[in-house]
């Protein structure tokens, strides 16, 4: 009778049952059985209790984390489980960021430029459905970036065919060294920030959230976050624009 | 990696004023994906989430192994230690951040065994010298489990996607391959002939730099 596969050894190695005439011939088969022996050990070894997929949570005592704060010397810390909410918006004493006038742009309807948009974003899924926030009801929802001279750009709303928006934002500034550009929708009060992601001088998209209300948060801002961790915006925004403008 | 964002809360916060009081957290909770790009990025924030998020989940395996106490405290520290540390060797893509910590964790717990039946064998060689029993060391070859289980998790690390995560969930979730590609969606043939080589892979790791080899 024929040997087993080499496949179906693996499987008895990991105590899988075989089809009856397999079983069979790996009971009367003395080779069979030795290289089922041999590939056997790795997961006698590792497939034990102790290091399966962890069942229980067990909070660990607060010396733990204070331990591995002194090892790494990272100051942020855990919340501990009354989460602290922030208090919304009370200006510091001390700024901490530069203090930039806010301007509104004009939004410029290019529908050449919605043309390049929706070729572009086909690879990330095919242009099939408009946003037509615009009074105009062009295809794209496209702002202009400005504020300070060192950056400019335009962000565009764009549609895909699965009804997701992405936001393209193809910026013009200067390269950073420990620092990042970070994409920010703000509200009209310049109170309320969602990040959407980090961005780099050039053209790329990020996700726009599902349910994010554009018009609740009409200005689009990219800020130069520094590498501390802080996920909060820092204060130093370099383009902005109003999609409502 | 696609898939919607979820809606997040907006920071609130003003942006001439910037207001981060240390030690409070931010409203924001960012979800698993990202707390994940955060660390590999070297954000310092990114480690204390994980830290809330996930500590329970390591200190429990750890508790698991040795029971609640210092010692499981002390693999929960050097799990997130090492996982900080070594965070360039993260890829976010590659696998969600906890199941990266509990790798970690399965190294650590290895270690620790590992650690400690080399002490027990030298107390025991040690015992033995001093008894001048005949027979040398009793325990050669028997203890190899130990440090093979160390060499095989490190081999394990070797691997790519999907043969990590496939045999992954043969070990350590005890999936049937029939599950596995159940869970994965890539086909049964594929899914045995991953491990059909993962298991070789490792039997000649074993054969090559195996413990009993040397004892
Ligand atoms: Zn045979």
């Amino acid at each position: 009778m024929q040997h087993c596969t080499p496949e179906q050894l693996a499987l008895a190695a990991l105590r899988e049952t075989l089809p009856a005439n397999e079983d069979a011939h790996l009971a009367s088969c003395g080779s069979c059985r030795a290289e089922v022996t041999a590939l056997r050990r790795a997961p006698e070894l590792l497939a034990v209790p102790h290091l399966a997929a962890p069942v229980d949570d067990v909070p660990p005592p607060p010396q733990v984390w204070q331990a591995i704060a002194a090892a790494t010397g990272v100051t942020a810390t855990p919340a501990d489980h009354s989460p602290v909410r922030a208090a919304p918006a009370t200006p510091a004493a001390d700024p901490g960021g530069t203090v930039v006038p806010f301007r509104s742009r004009r939004r410029p309807v290019l529908l050449t430029a919605a043309a390049v948009v929706a070729g572009a974003v086909v690879g990330a899924g095919a242009v099939t459905a408009v946003q037509s926030t615009g009074e105009d009801g062009d295809s794209v929802t496209s702002v202009a970036l400005d504020l300070l001279p060192e950056a400019s750009g335009t962000a565009d709303v764009v549609v895909r065919g699965d009804g997701s928006r992405v936001l393209q934002v193809d910026l013009d500034a200067p390269a950073l060294e420990d620092a990042y550009y970070e994409v920010w929708v703000i509200d009209r009060s310049v109170q309320g920030m969602l990040p959407l992601g980090v961005v780099t001088p050039g053209t790329q998209t990020v996700e726009l959230p599902d349910g994010l209300d554009l018009s609740e948060y009409p200005l689009v801002d990219v800020s130069v976050e520094p590498l501390d961790g802080d996920p909060t915006h820092s204060g130093v925004s370099v383009a902005r624009g109003d999609l409502d403008a | 990696m696609s898939g919607a964002l979820a809606l997040r809360e907006p920071i609130m916060g003003s942006v001439q004023a910037v207001g981060h009081v240390p030690g409070t957290r931010s409203v924001v909770d960012p979800d698993d994906a990202e707390i994940g790009r955060r660390f590999a990025a070297g954000e310092e924030q990114a480690l204390a989430w994980a830290y809330e998020q996930w500590a329970g989940q390591v200190h429990g395996m750890a508790v698991r192994a040795f029971g609640p106490g210092p010692d499981a405290e002390d693999v929960t520290q050097q799990v997130f230690v090492a996982a900080w540390t070594g965070r360039a060797r993260y890829r976010p893509d590659d696998s969600p951040l906890p199941a990266w910590l509990v790798g970690i964790c399965r190294h650590k717990i290895a270690d620790a065994w590992a650690k400690r039946d080399k002490q027990r064998r030298e107390a025991e060689a040690a015992m033995t010298e001093a008894q001048a029993r005949p027979g040398g060391p009793v325990t050669a070859g028997v203890d190899a489990a130990a440090t093979d289980r160390v060499l095989l998790l490190d081999e394990l690390d070797h691997l790519g996607q999907p043969q990590r995560g496939i045999i992954e969930l043969a070990f350590f979730e005890d999936l049937t391959h029939a599950q596995i590609a159940e869970r994965t969606g890539l086909p049964l043939g594929t899914i045995k002939s991953h491990i059909r080589r993962t298991l070789e892979r490792l039997r000649t790791r074993l054969e090559v730099d195996g413990a009993a080899l040397h004892a």
